[in-house]
């Protein structure tokens, strides 16, 4: 417990300047989109085109003239900038003992490492809550004198929900590699070229039906808003392989972590 | 000159990693190119008939189809700037934090050289080996649009144009990166740092692509050197690069007047 | 000449004191200790004589030539010891020796090879993985390659063992018989007393005595120790006498003031044994901090 409260103090800092840079963003994003709301040119335009046109760019449901539309094709952003607040929460809340050097103290303590663990762990998902709190109250704040489609409220909460789930994995990811890797100072980096990576896929798989496959592989793709739209839930394949990066990562970061040696 | 070859040779791994890498996703990239060409050229036909609002929309305000070699790369470039983004942030924020973080300062700065010397034997060694990945880039591009192009032609000033923008690209980041480095009091991870500032500025002038309107992208070199902006017209959008100069400017001497002055700290 | 002179040097970081108005003079060829309790401005002091933190007023020489503005010229002639040794990782020794030595216009090659052979330093090996006591080697080879004229050690021996401790006092003295001056801050009194021919002592940021090593001795009180059966203590109930313990059959105490009280007092009493010493520096050193 006590743990868990020193963790959260020592990255209010962090997540107060990451949760500022997401409001900022909001709000920039959401003064553009006076100019759409309810455009009628813009409506006949979009109902005017072929499906299929829209489906290529990902706009298949998303009328950009709603506050739904509009926040479907921004989604990703979010899910770019709230995957990498994750990943690097879980990477570096493994490896800053050895970075700050406390590991003399702190892992000499009368409690196990996994212990140690679980309370970290316990702390990085209550940031990233937090962070997600924050980008939905920004959002709504910023709407509020928009009207709305009727299921909006519940295509919200399962957008937000996917972007979580996308935390979760980026987080575990993050730690993970933390856990395992010798040199502690590397694993930031190679976790963010994950994402990198995984990111990159993402744009691959719109560019040729060779990659499709891809699918499967980078989460940007898993919860993505038109399909939320469309079958108004999360697909349950995605939710599968969520679970199981979620699941193997967290296991191996529990395994392994205790038995590495750390660096001092 | 002994501590510019001594921060070089830092970089060394670093550099390969990433021109290997940005040579691995450039070549990626344009393998889909011959594919993808022909998809949308169908798609072009259909696209000749819509209001310039609803291109702007799907990211097609440029005018260029994503058929023509050099509309493609535009499209392309884009996350190349990314990791070039990432790259010389991570240096900016690097190179003159990591006395401090790494505890070295007792050493390096108890030396008979001044703080100037330093700064710019460091700055130096920095903006080589981000030349190197730069012209890397040059040698990348002008290879893989030989290879996967078909033998289209295409504008090859625009090209250069666009390519020249690389080096004025990466300086903006590391500038940046400096100079927040030096105004903070202590730096405990370079990634976090750099992770926001790149990516940050790659979503805003994305955001801006699909919303329209200047207000996000005023601050973004993504939109200042916008290579849809830069391939289509063949000329640089002015005002925005002055923008970009300006902050590189100020940025670096605001460096080295705080450089000079700071209190270095251990542990 | 004065090799450091310092004037009303003072730093405050933020609201907090660093140190205030500190000033004393180190002599050309000297060894000159620095002593005192953690936290009170050792480390502020040297490092704004290094030119790492700027003073918030006050001034400092070093040869005669101001330490910030011609901070890089004298540094030339400055070796620097720190207590803390951190590397750049990946370096070999030998590698971090010669980066070290290239800030020197002279050739450091030979004395750089003889320092590591007394120290018997592996040039070859990676300096993380190196154990504490084999970095600080590093940094006593890294600090005297150049044959500096003012050396500036910070806890210099600790982490090395004893025969690594003697031979590096050797090196220093050496240097010093040839001319080098010494500055010498640290924990372990006893070095200093050795070593060192005047210290001064500083407290909460300021700077409480600079005085002779000899005369500090001197000067101060005496430390007596009266074994016996059955001495009466009260006896002993004499202005300037401090720290008066009785234990067993022993009375021990501190005084300060005419001798003559006390050889009254003690031959009053039938006494088996009698110790009258100078205090050591330790000793000197609490009693300033009661």
């Amino acid at each position: 417990m006590n743990i868990i409260k020193r963790e959260l103090r020592a990255n209010m800092k962090s997540l107060i300047i990451w949760s500022s840079i997401i409001v900022v963003f909001v709000v920039m994003m959401m003064y553009e989109f006076s100019a759409y709301y309810n455009n009628p040119e813009m409506s006949a335009v979009l109902d005017s085109m072929p499906k299929a046109l829209l489906d290529a760019f990902s706009m298949g449901s998303a009328n950009l003239t709603t506050v739904s539309g509009y926040l479907s094709i921004a989604a990703v952003y979010f899910s770019l900038m709230l995957g990498i607040f994750a990943v690097l929460l879980g990477s570096s809340i493994i490896s800053k003992e050895e970075r700050d050097k406390t590991v003399e103290f702190f892992l000499a303590l009368p409690i196990s490492r996994q212990r140690i663990l679980v309370s970290k762990l316990i702390a990085a998902i209550i940031n990233c809550i937090i962070i997600n709190i924050v980008t939905v109250l920004a959002i709504l704040i910023t709407t509020i004198r928009y009207e709305k489609i009727a299921n909006f409220n519940k295509f919200f909460a399962l957008l937000m929900l996917g972007i979580f789930i996308i935390q979760m994995i980026f987080l575990s990811i993050g730690m993970f590699l933390a856990a395992i890797m010798k040199r502690y100072k590397k694993s930031g980096t190679y976790s963010i070229s994950i994402l990198l990576a995984l990111y990159f896929f993402s744009i691959f798989v719109s560019l040729s039906e060779k990659m499709e496959f891809f699918k499967y592989i980078t989460p940007f793709k898993f919860f993505e808003a038109q399909n939320i739209l469309n079958q108004g839930k999360l697909d349950g394949t995605y939710l599968l392989i969520s679970l199981g990066i979620i699941v193997f990562a967290m296991i191996g970061t529990f395994v392994f972590y205790p038995k590495r040696d750390l660096h001092i | 000159m002994n501590i510019f070859i001594y921060e070089f040779k830092m970089y060394v791994k670093s550099v390969l990693a990433w021109s290997i890498s940005i040579m691995a996703l450039l070549t990626m990239f344009m393998a889909f190119y011959p594919t993808f060409g022909s998809d949308v050229a169908i798609m072009d036909k259909i696209l000749e008939n819509y209001p310039k609002e609803l291109l702007k929309i799907m990211g097609m305000n440029t005018g260029m189809s994503l058929s023509s070699v050099l509309g493609y790369f535009v499209f392309v470039f884009v996350f190349i700037q990314l990791c070039i983004a990432i790259q010389a942030s991570n240096y900016g924020f690097s190179f003159l934090s990591v006395e401090e973080r790494e505890l070295t300062a007792d050493f390096l700065m108890s030396k008979p050289v001044s703080r100037s010397k330093i700064l710019v034997s460091k700055f130096l060694a920095a903006l080589l080996a981000l030349t190197i990945t730069n012209a890397v880039l040059w040698i990348t591009s002008f290879t893989t649009i030989a290879i996967f192009s078909e033998g289209k032609d295409y504008n090859i000033n625009n090209l250069i144009l666009l390519l020249l923008t690389i080096g004025v690209f990466q300086l903006f980041f590391m500038s940046i990166g400096m100079i927040i480095s030096v105004s903070v009091k202590k730096i405990r991870s370079v990634l976090s740092f750099s992770m926001a500032l790149s990516f940050g500025l790659y979503i805003l002038n994305a955001l801006r692509n699909i919303f329209g309107g200047e207000l996000l992208g005023i601050l973004t070199p993504f939109y200042h050197f916008e290579p849809g902006y830069i391939l289509e017209k063949g000329q640089y959008n002015l005002p925005l690069v002055f923008i970009s100069i300006g902050i590189i400017i100020i940025s670096i001497v605001a460096t080295y007047i705080l450089y000079l002055k700071r209190n270095i700290h251990t542990l | 000449m004065n090799v450091i002179q310092i004037n009303n040097l003072t730093k405050y970081y933020g609201k907090s004191r660093g140190i205030k108005d500190v000033s004393f003079e180190v002599k050309e060829g000297e060894i000159f200790g620095f002593i005192g309790p953690n936290g009170s401005g050792k480390s502020t002091t040297i490092r704004t004589l290094l030119s790492l933190i700027f003073p918030t007023s006050g001034s400092a020489t070093i040869f005669g030539k101001d330490c910030i503005e011609h901070g890089p010229e004298i540094r030339r002639e400055i070796g620097y010891l720190p207590s803390e040794v951190f590397y750049y990782d990946k370096m070999k020794v030998i590698d971090l020796l010669k980066y070290s030595a290239s800030f020197f216009k002279k050739d450091c090659t030979k004395r750089m090879n003889e320092l590591a052979e007394i120290m018997e330093l592996d040039l070859k090996r990676r300096i993380e993985d190196l154990s504490y006591g084999n970095k600080k080697k590093v940094g006593i080879v890294q600090g005297l390659l150049h044959q500096p004229k003012l050396i500036m050690l910070d806890e210099p021996t600790s982490g090395l063992d004893p025969l690594m401790q003697k031979k590096f006092f050797n090196i220093i003295s050496e240097e010093n018989k040839k001319g080098a001056t010494v500055f010498f801050s640290s924990h372990i009194l006893a070095e200093v007393q050795e070593l060192c021919s005047r210290v001064a002592i500083i407290k909460d940021g300021s700077i409480m005595k600079v005085e002779e090593i000899k005369s500090l001795r001197e000067n101060n009180y005496k430390k007596i120790t009266v074994r016996g059966e059955g001495i009466t203590e009260n006896k002993f109930n004499i202005d300037g006498i401090t720290e008066k313990k009785m234990e067993n059959d022993e009375l021990r105490f501190f005084y300060n003031g005419n001798i003559n009280n006390i050889t009254k007092a003690i031959s009053s009493e039938t006494v088996k044994d009698v110790l009258i010493e100078e205090p050591s520096l330790e000793e000197i050193f609490m009693h300033y901090y009661n």
